[in-house]
């Protein structure tokens, strides 16, 4: 029996409106120098994030460096744990989840990693890598475990030949074939999936992208899909996230963002892509942004782009939080002037 | 290829994809192994270490006379034919006591350096893997052990244990000598728990164990294999240096700091007696750091002084 066919993979649903992780009020604050006089200030991350993806969709999240994005993705897997709010996943919330019982959850959700050199170990042989994670759940064992990951590494555009290889004898767009086949291997939901492309050689991302997606297609799949520039995730996301400073700025199905983007950061990242047409390309008027990107530490009051809004109004912005609230049918984004840039 | 592409098309992709990077690196143990054998120094110290591997062999099987005999020749008989290091107060053959000395010194410098190893590495990986109270608690533990006199350990450990049988005495000296890899391993620990193969492993459901033990302890191994060379010289001597004192394996056992001992009251009368196991004592501890020195800028050229 292939993985495809499998009664778990099967009975899989795809139903676009229906939420297979529901992330409720997320925060994650990495304290510093606490400890003299207790009174320490944080790095706040993650500041108050709440959105759902759904069974079977891709959720595009997008933002600028340092924005939380990781912090984020590897909160909802559970690698980092949450100082509060909750991950509600097939119903359960992992947040408190700890030990045997979160670490058989882990089963169903996997990631993938941004830096295919860092995030798989120089010392463990692309089978042993790739096996791992059914030894960890006593899946397979000998044969039966060989052929699994023979199958998977196929799957994955891999050699299987070259399974008693390492690492370092290998390209970043086959690493990162490795490391997709690790994740995929226990026949997971829901994958993380951290700027899985931005290491890779350009003539290599497509490649990858075609394998995530075929591969959401066949054993129907449920995406986070981070990356720091919406070009990226345009064609492959049914939904998109912006995130800026630890908060999700607006999001919406792609269309609608890409289209008709509510947020004045949407805005202003949209415009700063280069338009493939040239007629278009000379029209195309960038909206810079000023200034450099806040601290995390001690983020704007208010509205937290605030002191970069080319349409800020005082002191509205920088006293109200805007809340993330539908603007037009469920396209929500968390500004006072929506729409008006 | 948007819709449903066969493996076989990813196959392809495959071998296109793989053409420029077959035999982009060497393995790293084939690299050390030729910045090893490059080196002129390390080279000697791991011929004086193979002959005195195959000399300790050798000994418990054959020496030219039984290291315990006494009265073979002349008392303080000078070097002959017969004799090429010549005989000692009691009258025992020198080279057949030289190499059972030297199957002494290598127990004990790998048994110690074996065992004190294995305390170091537990210690160290727990220190810095769970990091809170357990860290505190073995950190704790280190620097107060490092704080009591090594003599005094021993002494203390031969007294209570009421035996200087060479097992014991080699348990004596790896609960003074774990220290430096417990320090080592913990600093590694700690980094490696950081780096992202660790967190991809805890991401696939890994264990702790798994963790320790398939991601972390192979990735800290060079390092600890360097400090674990480094451990047979300081045992070695640690040893000679006890049964001077009279503190090791109790006689007649051929041990090459009591030869020197023995020798020494007698240094005037017939130097060779005390100089020829100082010398074999010498030629091993500088062969085996040369060795370790070595191995050290072999395996992370990075640490060369
Ligand atoms: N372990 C940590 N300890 C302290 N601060 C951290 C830690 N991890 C991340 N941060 C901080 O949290 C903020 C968000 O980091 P994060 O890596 O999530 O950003 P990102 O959006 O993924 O950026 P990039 O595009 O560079 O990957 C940054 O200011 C970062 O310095
Ligand atoms: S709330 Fe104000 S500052 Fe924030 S994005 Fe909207 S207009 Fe700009
Ligand atoms: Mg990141």
């Amino acid at each position: 029996m292939t993985l495809e066919t499998s009664p778990e993979v099967e009975s899989r649903v795809v139903d676009k409106q229906l939420a297979l992780v529901s992330v409720e009020d997320v925060t994650k604050h990495f304290p510093i120098g606490a400890g003299l006089l207790g009174g320490g200030s944080a790095v706040r991350a993650v500041d108050g994030v709440s959105f759902e993806v759904r069974a079977g969709e891709t959720l595009g999240l997008v933002g600028e460096s340092g924005c939380g994005k990781s912090t984020l993705g590897r909160v909802i897997a559970q690698l980092h744990p949450a100082t509060s709010g909750k991950v509600i996943f097939q119903g359960q919330d992992l947040v408190p989840m700890r030990g045997e019982k979160l670490r058989r959850m882990r089963q169903e959700l996997q990631m993938i990693f941004q830096d295919p050199y860092a995030s798989l170990n120089p010392r463990m042989t692309v089978g042993e890598i790739i096996g791992e994670p059914l030894k960890n759940f006593g899946l397979a064992r000998g044969k039966e475990r060989s052929n699994r990951v023979h199958e998977v590494m196929r799957t994955c555009g891999l050699n299987p030949n070259f399974l008693n290889r390492y690492p370092h004898e290998f390209s970043g767009g086959q690493r990162q074939r490795i490391g997709i086949a690790r994740a995929l291997v226990l026949n997971p939901t829901f994958i993380v999936a951290d700027e899985p492309i931005s290491a890779l050689d350009v003539s290599i991302q497509a490649q990858i992208v075609n394998l995530m997606e075929d591969l959401q297609n066949r054993f129907k799949l449920t995406y986070l899909f981070i990356a720091h520039d919406l070009s990226v995730v345009r064609h492959l996301s049914d939904r998109v996230a912006v995130m800026y400073l630890g908060k999700i700025m607006e999001i919406a199905d792609s269309h609608s963002i890409y289209e008709n983007p509510l947020h004045p950061y949407t805005k202003a990242l949209l415009s700063s892509i280069p338009i493939p047409d040239p007629d278009l390309e000379a029209k195309r008027q960038p909206i810079l942004l000023q200034g450099e990107i806040p601290s995390p530490v001690n983020p704007p009051s208010g509205c937290r782009f605030h002191t970069r809004c080319p349409i800020a109004q005082f002191p509205i912005c920088s006293e109200q939080v805007p809340p993330l609230e539908s603007k037009v049918d469920g396209h929500l984004a968390a500004c006072h002037f929506a729409g008006q840039l | 290829m948007a819709t449903a592409p066969s493996d076989y098309v990813f196959q392809d992709e495959f071998t296109a994809d793989s053409t420029y990077e077959v035999g982009e690196a060497v393995s790293l143990w084939k690299d050390a192994w030729r910045r090893l054998t490059s080196n002129y120094f390390a080279l000697f110290g791991l011929a004086v270490i193979v002959l005195l591997l195959l000399v300790a062999i050798v000994s418990q099987f054959w020496t030219p006379y039984p290291t315990w005999k006494q009265g073979i020749g002349p008392t303080y008989g000078g070097p002959s034919a017969a004799h090429p290091f010549g005989l000692d107060q009691v009258g025992r053959d020198i080279l057949s006591r030289l190499m059972g000395g030297a199957a002494i010194a290598l127990a004990v410098g790998l048994g110690t350096a074996l065992l004190s190893s294995v305390i170091g590495i537990a210690l160290g990986l727990l220190a810095g893997f769970y990091r809170g109270w357990v860290d505190t608690m073995i950190s704790l533990l280190i620097n107060v052990w490092y704080g009591i006199p090594d003599l005094l350990v021993v002494m203390l450990f031969v007294v209570i244990i009421n035996s200087r049988e060479l097992k014991w005495i080699i348990v004596a000296i790896s609960i003074t000598a774990w220290l430096n890899m417990a320090r080592l391993v913990r600093g590694q620990t700690l980094a490696l728990r950081e780096r992202e193969f660790v967190e991809a492993a805890r991401s696939i459901g890994t264990r702790d164990v798994g963790l320790l033990t398939r991601h972390i302890l192979p990735n800290a191994l060079g390092p600890i294999i360097v400090q674990a060379t480094y451990l047979i010289p300081a045992a070695i001597l640690f040893e000679a240096f006890l049964s001077f004192l009279g503190l090791g394996a109790p006689p007649p056992e051929p041990s090459w700091g009591a030869m020197c001992a023995e020798g020494y009251k007698s240094l005037q009368l017939a130097a060779h007696v005390t100089l020829v196991p100082a010398f074999a004592l010498a030629i091993t501890l500088i062969a085996l750091n040369a060795f370790g020195d070595g191995l050290r800028d072999a395996l992370d050229p990075r640490m060369r002084r």
